[in-house]
C-alpha cells in the first residue's frame, strides 16, 4: 500500500528532516511512527499525502509514485487519505453534521449519499445525536471524535494521524485509539504518529522509530523504547 | 452537479456577508470607474452628434430656405459648380435628410424640433473643397453664395469644429483616463477583497485540499464573487448613467433655445450600449481582480 524508497527531504542546507528513508506498510497494517520532536514524523506523513515532496527517493502510494505526480492528479490521490490532527482542523462555524458532510461536499458527492453516510459515520465514532452543535460546544476528546469521522467518511485506503492523542487526557485518548483500532479492522491502512508512548505499548503494533530524519528501528509489535 | 452548483452560490454569498465592508468598497469603487467609463463615452456620442452635420469632410454648408424652387436650387448648384476650383464635391440634403439631422442635432431642443416639419424645415447644401484649398479662399466665396435667391445662411465647419473639438479631446482624454485609474482601483479593490476572504476562510480551504477538493472547485467561489462584484457595479453604474442622462436630457430641455447643448443629448439607444459595454468591462474587471487573486493566494 506504501514504500518508500531512499527518501530525503530537506527544508535548508542545515536542517535534514528526513535522511534515506525507505520502508514498506502493507494494506491494512497499524504503523506508529515514533521518535522525539523534530525526528521528521511529520514530514514522513506530510509526504504520503504530497503536501510535500522529497528531493530525492520515490513515495509509492497505492501503487504510484506520487514524487512527480501532476498537480491536478493530486486532489484524487488525496481522496484515498484520510487525516486525523493534533488540532483537530475542525471548521468551528460549521456543526459536527457539516464539518463532516464538508469532506464529501467538496468532492461532489449528491445530497442523498450525504445525508446516509454522515450519520452512519457519526454512529461509528459515537457522536450520534450531537449532529448539531457547534466544536466548541463539544469536549477535546468529541472534537478529535468529529475530525476522525471526517477522514473517514469518505472510507479512505489510509488514514493518516498526526498525534491525534497530543491534546487529549489518556482516558480519552484510549477511546480515540480503539476507535482507529476499530477503522483499522475495517481493512483501512493506519500510520500514526505520536508521542505517547503508553499507548504504543499497549496497542503492540508495527513500529517506526526515527531519530533526527533517519530510521533507526523498524519493528513488528513493538513497543516506544 | 446541483450541489455543486449550490455549494458555489452558497459559498459566495457567505464570503459576501463576511466580508461586508470590503465587499460594498469594491463594489462603488467599481460603480463609479464605470459610470467614468459611461459618461466618457456618452460625452464623446453628444459630441459626434454636435458635428454630426460636419462628417465627410464637409467645410462649408449653404442652408437654403424652405420651399425654394427647383430653378432657384439650379442656380445654386452652377454656382458651386462654376467654383471648381475650390469645391471638391457638394450634396444636396434635401428636406426629409435634414429633418434626419436635426432629429439628432435638436434632440434636446424638443420643442424647436416640434415645429420643424418637411415643409418648413431649411435644407442644405454640403461643400467639401479641394485638397489645399485655404477655408479663407472658401470664406472669400461667401458673399457670393449669400446673395443667391432663398439662401439665409452660410455655416463653416471652422468656427464650430475647432472649439468643438478642443472640448471633445479636453474631457474626452481626461475622462477617459480619470475612468482607467478609477477602474484599475477597482481591480485592485477587489483583488483585496478576494485575497481577505481567501486568508478568512484559509482553514476551511487547507481541510478542502486535504480531503481531495481540486483547486479549481475552491476557486470558482472566489473567482464568482469577483465576477459578482463586479456586475453589481456595473449595474448601479448603468442606474447612475441612466438616471445622470435623464436629468440632462430633460435639464438641455430648458436650456433657452439655440444654446448649443441640444446636440449634446443622447437619445437614440446608444445609452443603452453604454450599459452593456459598462456590464461587461464590469464583469471583466471583477473576474481579473478575482481570478489573478484566487491563483495566487490559493497556497494557505
Amino acid at each position: 500500500m506504501i514504500r518508500l524508497e531512499n527518501v530525503t527531504k530537506s527544508y535548508s542546507a542545515e536542517v535534514v528532516a528526513v535522511r534515506d528513508a525507505g520502508f514498506d506498510i502493507a494494506k491494512g497494517e497499524f504503523v506508529f511512527l515514533v521518535g522525539p520532536s523534530g525526528s521528521g514524523k511529520s514530514t514522513l506523513l506530510r509526504m504520503l499525502n504530497r503536501q510535500d515532496r522529497p528531493e530525492r527517493g520515490a513515495v509509492w502510494v497505492a501503487g504510484r509514485n506520487i514524487v512527480d505526480m501532476p498537480p491536478g492528479r493530486i486532489p484524487h490521490l488525496r481522496r484515498n487519505i484520510g487525516n486525523i490532527f493534533q488540532d483537530y482542523k475542525l471548521l468551528l462555524e460549521k456543526t459536527v453534521f457539516e464539518n463532516v458532510a464538508f469532506a464529501q461536499e467538496v468532492i461532489g458527492r449528491p445530497k442523498h449519499v450525504i445525508k446516509q453516510q454522515v450519520p452512519a459515520v457519526l454512529e461509528l465514532v459515537g457522536l450520534a445525536g450531537k449532529e448539531d452543535r457547534l466544536p466548541h460546544q463539544l469536549s477535546g476528546g468529541e472534537q478529535q471524535r468529529v475530525s476522525v469521522a471526517r477522514a473517514f467518511v469518505n472510507r479512505p485506503l489510509i488514514l493518516l494521524a498526526d498525534e491525534p492523542t497530543g491534546n487529549l487526557d489518556p482516558a480519552t485518548g484510549e477511546g480515540i485509539m480503539r476507535l482507529l483500532d476499530r477503522i483499522n479492522k475495517t481493512g483501512t491502512t493506519v500510520v500514526m504518529a505520536t508521542h505517547d508512548q503508553r499507548i504504543v505499548n499497549t496497542m503492540r503494533k508495527r513500529v517506526i522509530q526515527l531519530d533526527r530524519g533517519v530510521i533507526v528501528r523498524d519493528q513488528a509489535r513493538g513497543v516506544y523504547e | 452537479m446541483l450541489s455543486r452548483l449550490r455549494y458555489i452560490f452558497r459559498e459566495t454569498f457567505d464570503s459576501f456577508r463576511r466580508n461586508a465592508t470590503l465587499t460594498v468598497a469594491a463594489i462603488i469603487t467599481a460603480a463609479i470607474s464605470l459610470l467614468g467609463v459611461g459618461l466618457t463615452l456618452l460625452s464623446q456620442q453628444g459630441f459626434d452628434n454636435l458635428l454630426s452635420k460636419w462628417e465627410g469632410g464637409v467645410e462649408m454648408i449653404i442652408f437654403v430656405n424652405a420651399g425654394a424652387t427647383d430653378d432657384q436650387l439650379g442656380v445654386i448648384d452652377t454656382a458651386l459648380g462654376n467654383a471648381g476650383t475650390f469645391v471638391e464635391d457638394f450634396t444636396y440634403c434635401d428636406a426629409p435628410c435634414s429633418l434626419n439631422e436635426a432629429q439628432i442635432v435638436l434632440a434636446g431642443e424638443p420643442g424647436t424640433l416640434a415645429l420643424l416639419g418637411l415643409n418648413n424645415i431649411p435644407t442644405q447644401y454640403k461643400v467639401v473643397p479641394t485638397e489645399g484649398t485655404d477655408v479663407e479662399l472658401l470664406r472669400q466665396l461667401e458673399g457670393a453664395f449669400a446673395e443667391l435667391p432663398n439662401v439665409f445662411n452660410v455655416q463653416f465647419a471652422e468656427d464650430q469644429i475647432s472649439l468643438i473639438g478642443q472640448l471633445q479631446d479636453f474631457f474626452g482624454f481626461r475622462l477617459l483616463l480619470l475612468s482607467i485609474f478609477l477602474l484599475l482601483a477597482a481591480i485592485l479593490l477587489i483583488w483585496n477583497t478576494v485575497r481577505t476572504a481567501i486568508f478568512a476562510r484559509r482553514r476551511e480551504i487547507e481541510v478542502m485540499k486535504l480531503v481531495g477538493a481540486t483547486d479549481w472547485f475552491i476557486r470558482v467561489p472566489f473567482m464568482l464573487e469577483g465576477l459578482l462584484h463586479g456586475i453589481i457595479g456595473g449595474v448601479l453604474a448603468s442606474g447612475g448613467l441612466w438616471a445622470w442622462n435623464s436629468q440632462w436630457t430633460s435639464g438641455v430641455g430648458e436650456f433657452p433655445e439655440g444654446s448649443g447643448f441640444a446636440a449634446l443629448v443622447v437619445t437614440d439607444g446608444y445609452d443603452k450600449q453604454v450599459m452593456l459595454i459598462m456590464l461587461i468591462i464590469g464583469a471583466a474587471a471583477g473576474a481579473i481582480g478575482s481570478g489573478i487573486a484566487a491563483s495566487r493566494f490559493l497556497d494557505v
